[in-house]
């Protein structure tokens, strides 16, 4: 690794002011309770059908999608408490920051019908800047744009992306082509005129127009699940080989829950192929691997376990996490990770980059 | 070394009735009683995996191990599953169903007490409580008595 960027404004904050931040999550789930709270703020055509998404094949989880113990007391779906969240995650790890990602609403992005799926996204994020934007100064949010319709995700962005505590872009990891092709470019523009990273994250898979993993349709919810690293996978090796870095040389591609056990062996792969086949991108002036290691970030969670706890170390290693990794609870899915239990021990400069650090860089957060 | 333990009631028999569970804290110790199908059981309420209240999981079955494109659906009421990760434990023993042999969550004795307080009220009210005999009693029987958890 050659590449080195001179630190923030916020990484010397942050790093000035030492302990003051010990704890940042990077995907937490605010949930709405029923369609209606949304579709309220579609526009008067589309509000008529109410919101109607993409729905999945068939297959389901025997656990659901939420943790059973996650049910706000009021009742309701878990997520759609402000009270409970702060309850069973902000307070009880005493987290300085939660970077709310949404939840149940990302496949609007994998909508037939892109102009309806634009008017979702904007319906969550004005129902977002209602109930969740000021609740709470350790919250912040994520901007929601559909990705299969990319002028219309450019004037979202523009609109809103300036607010200073909505700090990326997030679209589904489903797509009905790569994330490196030009179709996506206004998107990545956008975000970086507003200086916002674009994260994606999983759900839509097997849904709508991306309708499923390369090998073939996945026959349940088990090998959906474990199926959605090898799109992620697909997802950066499409982003580094058709130059998005090159053309957006400040873009921050944040990859939610994909996973990190495969990153080390797309960057050797790449690395060995672009030796012998450099020519045929020849924007690319440095191994790709680095490009890696400079634009894309991984949450932990769901965190591999392997038998043995140090392969895992070994791995966080190998993809440099000191610089990539942030740490990820997914509050309140079935699959999270306990911020105390959920990753090994982990040596203390490392776990100090995981746990906020990067996120605290990324993000530009400082301690309050 | 041998382990002595105290007993704890938990409640009584009749309000914990079949398929139900009772989550109970004894010396900083979280512990869940359940009832599978009549017989009372106790498991340690941590989950091994990543510590999660594993007690106020789902109550449910399992598929039984089969060939492939086979479902066996079994032992109802008799697995706890976690309710972060979905583990399943089995009530019965504690151990985990995916590792039996290596991984499982502590379980303690349960048993069914007859009340002394109720059987001395039921066999003879007025002589030993000195109570007006008009009031009035039942007859009490195990079934109706308390759950006693040995910790
Ligand atoms: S904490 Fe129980 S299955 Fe993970």
């Amino acid at each position: 690794m050659t590449t080195t960027t001179a630190p923030t404004a916020a990484s010397a904050d942050a790093a000035d002011s030492g302990k003051q931040l010990s704890l940042i999550d990077c995907d937490v789930h605010n949930a709405f309770s029923s369609p209606d709270e949304i579709a309220r703020y579609l526009p008067k055509y589309f509000r008529q059908r109410g919101l109607s998404l993409p729905g999945r094949a068939g297959f389901s989880s025997p656990l659901g999608v939420a943790r059973a113990d996650a049910v706000p007391d009021e009742g309701g779906k878990p997520g759609s408490s402000i009270a409970k969240m702060r309850e069973q995650l902000i307070d009880a790890y005493n987290m300085d920051y939660v970077i709310l990602t949404g939840g149940g609403i990302l496949s609007c992005g994998v909508h037939a019908e892109a102009d309806y799926g634009a008017a979702v996204a904007r319906a969550y994020n004005e129902w977002f800047a209602e109930k969740w934007l000021d609740a709470d100064p350790r919250m912040l949010g994520s901007l929601l744009v559909a990705p299969n319709n990319p002028a219309e995700a450019v004037k979202e962005i523009r609109r809103i992306g300036g607010h200073e505590r909505l700090v990326q872009v997030i679209m589904t990891s489903a797509t009905r082509t790569a994330l490196g092709d030009r179709f996506y470019w206004p998107i990545y523009e956008a975000a970086c005129e507003m200086g916002m990273p674009v994260a994606v994250h999983p759900g839509a898979e097997s849904t709508g127009i991306a309708n499923t993993f390369a090998p073939g349709f996945p026959a349940s919810y088990f090998e959906w699940h474990s199926n959605l690293s090898q799109n992620y996978m697909g997802q950066v090796s499409s982003l580094i080989s058709r130059g998005v870095f090159c053309e957006f040389p400040q873009l921050k591609f944040v990859c939610i829950e994909g996973g990190i056990g495969w990153a080390p062996h797309l960057m050797w792969r790449l690395d060995k192929n672009w030796k012998s086949l450099r020519a045929t991108t020849p924007w690319l002036t440095r191994p790709p691997s680095e490009y890696l290691v400079e634009h894309i970030r991984f949450t932990t969670q769901p965190i591999e376990e392997p038998e043995k706890k140090d392969h895992l170390l070994q791995i966080l290693d190998m993809v440099h996490a000191e610089k990539t990794v942030m740490f990820s609870s997914d509050y309140p899915h079935w699959d999270n990770d306990c911020p105390v239990h959920g990753l090994p021990k982990l040596p203390e400069p490392l776990k100090q980059r995981i746990m906020w650090q990067n996120a605290a860089e990324l993000y530009n957060l400082k301690p309050r | 070394m041998p382990q002595t333990t105290q007993r704890h009631t938990v409640c009584r028999a009749s309000e914990l009735p079949p398929g139900e569970r009772k989550i109970v804290e004894i010396n900083g110790r979280s512990i869940g009683v359940f009832n599978v199908h009549g017989n009372y059981h106790a498991l340690r309420n941590i989950c091994p995996h990543q510590m999660a209240p594993l007690c106020q999981g789902k109550v449910t079955g399992t598929t039984l191990p089969s060939k492939p494109n086979e479902y066996q659906w079994d032992r109802e009421g008799e697995i706890v599953r976690c309710p972060w990760h979905g583990w399943e434990f089995d009530i019965l023993t504690g151990k985990s169903v995916f590792n039996p042999h290596k991984l499982r969550v502590k379980t303690y004795k349960v048993t069914i007490e007859q009340d002394d307080a109720q059987a001395r009220s039921g066999a003879c009210p007025a002589s030993e409580s000195g109570e007006d005999p008009s009031v009035e009693t039942f007859p009490v029987s195990v079934e109706d008595g308390l759950v006693v958890l040995h910790v």
